[in-house]
């Protein structure tokens, strides 16, 4: 499982097709994602485990998001205003 | 003069729809000169003329109807199915606000932390006050229904009573809507949560106003003997329009206060 989320990363080209967000407005893919990326990360960084695969997430909201919505969306997370659970 | 061999009210030119035009002139233009320059002086003198304008139309109108006997069974028809496209106008203008509300909590945008409420925003707790106004709204259709019945049965004391107990149970509701908009812990600019609250309920908070006052008119012809017990449309367009306002609260109580909690 974990080598074959390593290769997907690997051959990583763009975001899939996500059967949850079938609707042209792809705002919730790329925010869900962005959101999974950092919770991924801090769960687990906390349990002590390689956060690489979390980098899955990562790859696919770059590819989804407007890059100033997640310029907003981290300034919101360093001054503590972020509305979203992590 | 000629003998009229109809049952319509024929009636005589007035001013009343054109002061009541300048009336809603002045005080709209006097509400964005209060947003923009904050000055209250045109709005003031809009509601001025508004107070007026209600007085005097009102007075023509029990004229007509009380003492000129212009209002026949054809006329009464007539006034009420007026009343009826009225209230149905009313039904919609709300809904415009309903559907703002689940436009807006149904599927929150990410701003607003895909929650409702909004991340942040502490909503009133619905079993406290908001149940209380719900009981004194329905307690007033209760006592509303028992002076129509007195009305009816020719019981003049109960009818006064019950009438003046409604609009007891009106002005409570506003005090107690009035406390809670006080007390509540978010502003109407504080995001899609305060504006659809405050329009919605603020909207249903001046039809109270309005309602009350038709039943305070209804009261004081009460007290002059104006009603009997087979016409007295004026109250029935009064209690109708109670009604109404009653079930618009049931409404914004399900779905705001409660749901949107």
């Amino acid at each position: 499982m974990d080598e074959d989320m390593k290769t997907k990363i690997k051959n990583y080209r763009t975001a899939p097709f996500d059967a949850r967000f079938p609707n042209q407005n792809q705002t919730r893919n790329c925010r869900q994602n962005y959101l999974d990326f950092y919770r991924c990360e801090k769960k687990l960084k906390s349990s002590g485990q390689d956060p690489y695969i979390c980098k899955w997430y990562k790859l696919v909201f770059t590819s989804m998001c407007p890059t100033e919505w997640v310029k907003r969306w981290d300034d919101q997370r360093e001054n503590g205003t972020f509305p979203g659970k992590i | 003069m000629a003998h009229q061999m109809h049952a319509f009210h024929m009636v005589n030119p007035s001013p009343w729809p054109l002061t009541g035009a300048v009336a809603a002139l002045l005080m709209t233009s006097g509400l964005a000169m209060w947003f923009h320059f904050a000055n209250t002086m045109i709005m003031y003198l809009g509601f001025t003329v508004l107070l007026l304008t209600m007085f005097q139309w009102w007075r023509d109108i029990v004229r007509e109807a009380t003492f000129q006997g212009h209002h026949t069974l054809i006329v009464q028809q007539g006034l009420r199915y007026g009343m009826i496209l009225f209230i149905t106008s009313e039904v919609f203008f709300f809904l415009g606000f309903f559907w703002a509300f689940y436009r807006a909590s149904l599927a929150p945008l990410c701003e607003l932390g895909e929650s409702w409420p909004p991340t942040g925003i502490l909503p009133l707790n619905p079993f406290e006050v908001p149940l209380l106004n719900t009981a004194v709204l329905l307690a007033s259709g209760v006592t509303v229904t028992w002076a129509h019945h007195s009305i009816m049965n020719h019981n003049r004391k109960e009818t006064t009573q019950a009438l003046t107990l409604t609009i007891i149970l009106g002005l409570y509701f506003t005090l107690l809507q009035a406390m809670e908009y006080y007390e509540a812990p978010f502003a109407i600019a504080d995001g899609v949560y305060g504006s659809t609250f405050f329009v919605a309920t603020g909207f249903h908070g001046l039809h109270v106003l309005i309602g009350s006052t038709f039943l305070i008119i209804c009261l004081l012809r009460q007290v002059m003997y104006h009603f009997t017990s087979e016409h007295h449309f004026g109250f029935e367009a009064a209690a109708w329009y109670w009604h109404f306002v009653d079930v618009v609260w049931l409404f914004l109580y399900v779905s705001i206060y409660w749901w949107g909690s």
